[in-house]
């Protein structure tokens, strides 16, 4: 693959040329964190970030989303017609986006992309973007995406890799879509002995992983086992738990959304929302019953969906790539790690788990 | 609830208490009217507190 | 804190051994700094699992609401004020509880310890003094007055010895006193501000909200079956994440906490996104302070002002 050097002066130079075909994302420090923003004309990325606090799920598909806007006014010839709003056909290009995230893309395209149903809205947010990624040379110690489906150097999902060296960044273009990028910003210049210097980087880098999680034997579990585990695994791992949104919220591959009518006087729009399975109405049914009316429910879903019907389903390995969000924001210590160890190891036999903390 | 919804950011002007009998028709009437003129008289800045649609991305 | 966590593993044993207890609520480390996990033991050999030291923010309170069984409890000064509250508000009965008292010299900031430098951090420590903390990361370490990275509740907290319990773990800790600190400096720094100003400030505080309810769900006082944010029938407010709608969270989730709320901080810690919501809680009780003289969970023995009426309450305000 074509790897090309970009010396560090360079970078902000090619991104203003690149201002006018793309609406520029990046990491922006505001408060005390990092968070993709949409950049101002002249604003830089600020790469000097572990990661971003929320995951880059939202690029693609925001929290609030307008699907459809209608017309209440009796007299409108268009009353009460459903229509799809006009949508910014500018591409988009999210510069700085972590492996990780750019992984978990390819994760929630499972759900939004299948051959009887497509989301038009993830598609085409995921059809205007180029993904600028750039490799982790310091993984946090919360990190553990090569033992979940990415990399600190992962660019399965990424059109271009950037390598920051030292001295200069080094641009692994792997699509099309890349490629154009990179000659839009004038970057041109070709990098010798490259890939070997990215290879030795990303070999430190995985080396500096401190934590690891075992799923080899998910699939092999039989899954009335593991939802039965209540004792060994769920009661304490419930016990802990407020029940509020903030793994889900934080995840890059949650995917869960729920589907609002709002109106504003005469008009109004159709939204969807991200919902969380944490919450007692995520399964409220119309009748007031509520099949998962308790914590440990809501709990166990939210690890089964992830590292066990997902799974079964896709076999694909479990739907998280190591991101470390959900484990340094959980108020309480609810750590997947943790959960992901003890329902590999859980023995049906015993009822017990090889692994507990 | 005042002091919060003031602290909060609402014009004090917007915020009346009264205590109204369901005998004292009149008082309500001179209520309802000054609340609605006071209210009225601070209309330019009331567009903060309108939810307002959202924007599409 | 090594001797506060081996009273707590001492006296917890002590109460499942006799049976006096079915089971003992407390803390045990996390997996990652700053991040103690709430737990239960329900036999002898759990409890060398508990530990005490400044990252036992989460109010524990909140894990007893509508249980059944005799409960221990580890609780710090505010836990136990908001044991009082659930005991006057009937979520618990007094006579189900065995409190372990802590006296609380304060909780450790993990926004402020995490904003403070750039890396993450891989290890805490508290000097056995009380004095200072030490954290360290790949290629920094870093050591504070324990004082200047205190949760800001707890830097103003003037109840650190718990209010009610059955034993303590160690002699009561000096309280603070209006002399020491000015608790309501910063409410009064946004009285003073004009009604846009006001909304201004909310606005930004509110700006990063993601709705994931931790601050809610952190909270002993939020115990209702259903928030009135989901309900859905008839559903009240929007779900989205528009502004008006976080603020009518925020705002109504506070005013419930009127007179009940202690200031625990359990909201803030929550916050994935560290927003201070205590912002609109500290108003409250300044204002319970100085119409009522009430401050929340110091008695099980007198109902709280906003469920009582006297003929003397403060009424300026109705015309």
């Amino acid at each position: 693959m074509k790897v090309i050097q970009i010396d560090k002066s360079e970078l902000d130079a090619g991104l203003k040329k690149l201002e006018s075909a793309y609406r520029l994302i990046g990491p922006v420090k505001e408060k005390d964190y990092h968070l993709f923003k949409a950049l101002t004309p002249g604003q830089k990325p600020d790469l000097d970030y572990s990661n971003t606090r929320l995951s880059a799920r939202s690029i693609l598909y925001p929290q609030s989303e307008v699907m459809f806007t209608f017309s209440l006014d009796k007299n409108d010839p268009q009353y009460a017609i459903l229509k799809e709003p006009a949508k910014d056909p500018q591409p988009r290009a999210v510069i700085g986006i972590r492996p990780c995230d750019a992984d978990a893309y390819e994760v929630v395209r499972r759900n939004f992309d299948t051959p009887e149903y497509k989301d038009p809205y993830w598609l085409k947010n995921f059809e205007a973007t180029t993904l600028v990624g750039f490799a982790c040379n310091n993984p946090c110690p919360t990190c553990f995406c090569t033992s979940a489906v990415s990399g600190p150097f992962s660019d399965r999902n990424l059109d271009i890799l950037l390598v920051d060296d030292g001295n200069h960044f080094l641009a692994r273009l792997s699509t099309e879509k890349g490629e154009k990028l990179a000659e839009l910003a004038g970057w041109k210049r070709p990098a010798e002995n490259a890939d070997d210097t990215i290879e030795k980087m990303k070999a430190t880098a995985e080396s500096k992983m401190t934590t690891t999680v075992s799923t080899d034997n998910l699939a092999n579990q039989s899954l009335t086992d593991l939802y039965e585990a209540e004792e060994a695994i769920w009661d304490s791992e419930a016990f802990a738990c407020i029940n509020c949104g903030t793994c889900t919220h934080a995840c890059p591959t949650c995917w869960c959304f729920d589907v609002q009518d709002e109106t504003y006087g005469k008009s109004g729009v159709r939204m969807r929302n991200w919902d969380s399975c944490m919450y007692p109405l995520f399964t409220m049914h119309a009748s007031g019953h509520n099949p998962r009316d308790k914590k440990i429910g809501r709990v166990r879903q939210r690890f089964m969906h992830k590292l066990k019907y997902y799974v079964d389903k896709y076999e694909q390995g479990i739907q998280c790539t190591g991101c470390g969000r959900c484990v340094r924001l959980c108020p309480v210590n609810i750590d997947i790690r943790r959960i992901c160890n003890k329902m590999n190891s859980y023995d049906p036999e015993t009822c017990s788990c090889a692994v507990t903390s | 609830m005042k002091n919060l919804l003031e602290h909060m950011g609402i014009d004090p002007g917007r915020l009346h208490f009264s205590w109204i009998s369901s005998a004292e028709s009149t008082k309500f009437v001179e209520v309802a009217k000054k609340v609605t003129e006071e209210a009225v008289a601070l209309k330019s800045k009331e567009k903060k507190y309108m939810k307002t649609k959202p924007k599409v991305a | 804190m090594t001797s506060y966590t081996d009273k707590i593993r001492e006296i917890s044993k002590r109460l499942l051994k006799e049976g006096k207890v079915d089971m003992v609520i407390g803390f045990t480390r996390g997996s990652v700094p700053m991040m103690h996990q709430p737990m239960f033991a329900k036999n002898q050999g759990d409890v060398d699992r508990f530990v005490w030291d400044g990252n036992c923010g989460i109010n524990l309170a909140n894990y007893v609401t509508d249980r059944k069984e005799k409960i221990g409890i580890v609780a710090k000064g505010c836990d136990a004020r908001n044991l009082a509250v659930h005991i006057v508000e009937n979520k618990i009965n007094r006579d189900q509880l065995y409190i372990i008292g802590v006296p609380c010299t304060g909780m450790l900031d993990r926004h402020k310890l995490t904003a403070s430098v750039a890396g993450e951090i891989e290890s805490i420590m508290e000097d056995e003094a009380g004095k200072t903390v030490t954290i360290s990361g790949n290629g920094f370490s870093e050591t504070y007055d324990r004082a200047a990275v205190l949760q800001e509740n707890c830097s103003l907290c003037m109840h650190r010895n718990p209010v009610i319990y059955d034993e303590l773990i160690a002699d009561k800790v000096p309280e603070q006193s209006e002399n020491d600190v000015d608790r309501f400096a910063a409410v009064r720094k946004v009285e003073e501000m004009t009604p846009d100003e006001k909304w201004a400030y909310f606005d930004d505080l509110l700006s990063d909200c993601i709705r994931c309810y931790a601050c809610r769900n952190a909270c002993p006082l939020c115990y209702c079956p259903t928030c009135f944010v989901d309900e859905s029938k008839p559903q009240w407010v929007g779900k989205s994440i528009d502004p008006t709608d976080i603020r009518i969270f925020h705002f109504l989730r506070a005013y419930h906490c009127a007179g009940r709320c202690t200031d625990c901080g359990a909201c803030v810690r929550s916050c994935p996104m560290g927003i201070n919501v205590r912002a609109m809680t500290k108003k409250l009780e300044k204002d319970c302070l100085e119409n009522f003289g009430w401050e929340a969970g110091l008695t099980t023995e007198q109902r709280p002002p906003l469920d009582t009426y006297k003929p003397d309450d403060p009424e300026q305000f109705i015309k």
